[in-house]
């Protein structure tokens, strides 16, 4: 059973169609980043996993029941949503002390989460000064309370320098490592392609991939070839004969659908001497952008 | 048990609850002081008068109790307190526990501001006081006037979640809209939330036609409708911010 699972989840407000019938499921032991423009339904979809938004249609289940039926939420489930979801005017501290009262958690605990997430210095201070890299360690903190076998954040690296992304992706690996099921959202993939082993992504609300990272890494699309020739005109002119997909790229030519081999032989047909024959990866951020087809998938 | 003492501490970790209190005692306080110290005691008549208060401990007992609901939706909190209980209707109902509690606490201390204050004044200045029977009824009459109304103003919270807007409601409600109906021939005036405090306060006698338990009732039963459908209205709504 997976530990998060969306079915034909779908949800509109008014005319909007924010998550049009989603489905796919997060396992324990893993993160998996669930990518998508801003916009594109992963807050919606995140939560109705916590119970907080009522589907329109199709389900969103936790450890394979709704959320509303949860028995012991913060031990089942750790959220980090927003990282302005706090009273200005209260302390860290008291944030958390009113979550641990709340379910039954010792005090102790919070000063642990407040160690883990490097808060204790700030904690008794009003969320008001805090900046938004400490409001999105406190929420955080709030998320690990618990010591929930799932977490749920929603994009978490917002407002961390770089220490704290490297800090963040740590802990992600550990808490994944320890068997917890992750789904951390980013619009973003250099954030999540560091740490994720699965991803999912959306886009108007709809699934557009889910697949490990492996694969999409190894993927890269319909597999092209960078061929440069003495000859350029002429090998263009007898791949053309062919099925081939053929583009010019400067002094090279982009060859799809034709093996290595295949290539060579044809230039050695016409005496056509070859300079260089090589497989040309797209990089990930370039096939995620095809995916999102997305102006702000690059920001 | 554990949802009312996070409500509890919530309502204790930020500083409105305590500036609120304070204010409103010092205001009840002066009043008390000055106003039975000071007046001519022919102008102060009816000591029960006074054990009433001004009022202002009473708005702002109502709009505590709006800010009980509101400030959660306001700062977005509300969907960590509906992580910890998804069902949500435990943690309203804890808040009506604190909003039941905070005004009796309240109350407690305002009988303790106005009681030590005017009633001392009075008596020292040769005031005649009412015997202490009537002093118990009113004032135990004011205490829970205060609780109640703090659930009341939970409910309209829970209702509209806006905060302004909320505390505008429940203020034009019960100041503005309550007491119309008085204006009506017949009884039907005392089944509206501002003559039933009336009733509750004992101070209105031969206004209202309902006695103190009654009013009382009949506030409650405002309030605890009041709070239901906002229960409702929360356990049925989406939180999307």
């Amino acid at each position: 059973m997976a530990e998060l699972e969306v079915r034909r989840l779908t949800k509109r407000y008014g005319g909007t169609v924010a998550v049009d019938d989603l489905s796919f499921a997060v396992e324990a032991g893993k993160v998996t980043g669930f990518l998508g423009p801003n916009g594109a339904g992963k807050t919606t979809t995140m939560r109705a996993l916590l119970g907080l938004l009522r589907p329109s249609s199709g389900e969103a289940l936790v450890e394979g029941r709704p959320p509303v039926a949860m028995t012991d939420p913060l031990g089942t489930i750790g959220a980090a949503l927003e990282a302005t979801a706090f009273h200005p005017g209260r302390s860290g501290r008291n944030h958390l002390r009113t979550l641990a009262v709340a379910a039954g958690i010792p005090a102790s605990r919070v000063e642990e989460v407040l160690e883990m997430v490097e808060l204790t210095g700030a904690a008794d201070r009003r969320v008001k000064g805090y900046s938004l890299g400490m409001r999105q360690r406190l929420a955080l903190a709030a998320a690990l309370l618990g010591e929930p076998r799932i977490l749920i954040l929603d994009e978490p690296a917002n407002g961390l320098d770089p220490q704290g992304m490297r800090w963040l992706r740590d802990l992600l690996r550990e808490q994944a490592a320890g068997g917890r099921a992750v789904l951390v959202s980013s619009h973003l993939l250099s954030e999540v392609s560091q740490t994720a082993d699965e991803l999912v992504m959306i886009r108007d609300g709809k699934l557009v991939a889910q697949t490990s990272l492996a694969e999409f890494t190894a993927g890269g699309g319909a597999a092209q070839l960078r061929v440069r020739a003495a000859d350029l005109a002429g090998l263009a002119a007898g791949l053309g004969e062919t099925a081939a997909t053929v583009s010019r790229d400067g002094e090279a030519l982009l060859v799809g659908g034709l093996g290595a081999e295949e290539i060579g032989e044809l230039a050695l047909r016409r005496g056509i001497a070859i300079h260089e024959l090589a497989p040309q990866r797209q990089s990930l951020e370039e096939r995620f952008i095809e995916l999102m087809g997305d102006e702000e998938a690059t920001a | 048990m554990n949802l009312v003492g996070s409500e509890w501490l919530k309502l204790w970790t930020t500083r409105t609850t305590w500036v609120m209190l304070g204010v409103a005692l010092l205001g009840e306080g002066l009043f008390a002081g000055l106003y039975v110290g000071l007046a001519p005691l022919s102008e102060i008549g009816d000591i029960d008068q006074v054990a009433t208060g001004t009022g202002l401990l009473l708005v702002m007992m109502l709009v505590l109790g709006v800010l009980i609901a509101t400030t959660e939706f306001r700062h977005g909190t509300a969907s960590s307190t509906f992580l910890v209980s998804p069902k949500r209707y435990p943690a309203v109902l804890a808040k009506l526990g604190v909003a039941l509690l905070v005004g009796l606490l309240a109350g407690l201390a305002y009988f303790l501001v106005n009681a030590g204050l005017a009633l001392s004044l009075f008596s020292e200045r040769g005031g005649e006081l009412p015997p202490t029977g009537d002093l118990v009824e009113v004032y135990a009459g004011v205490i829970v006037s205060y609780a109640i109304i703090c659930a009341f103003g939970l409910g309209v919270g829970a209702i509209v979640r806006n905060q302004v807007g909320s505390i505008l409601a429940a203020i034009a409600f019960f100041f503005v809209l309550s007491p119309l109906p008085e204006l009506l021939p017949g009884s039907i005036g005392d089944y509206f939330p501002a003559q039933a405090i009336g009733s509750l306060h004992g101070s209105s006698e031969g206004d209202g036609s309902l006695n103190q338990v009654a009013g009382g009732l009949v506030f409650a039963a405002w309030a605890a409708g009041l709070v239901a459908l906002g229960t409702l209205l929360i356990c049925r709504r989406d939180l999307s911010e």
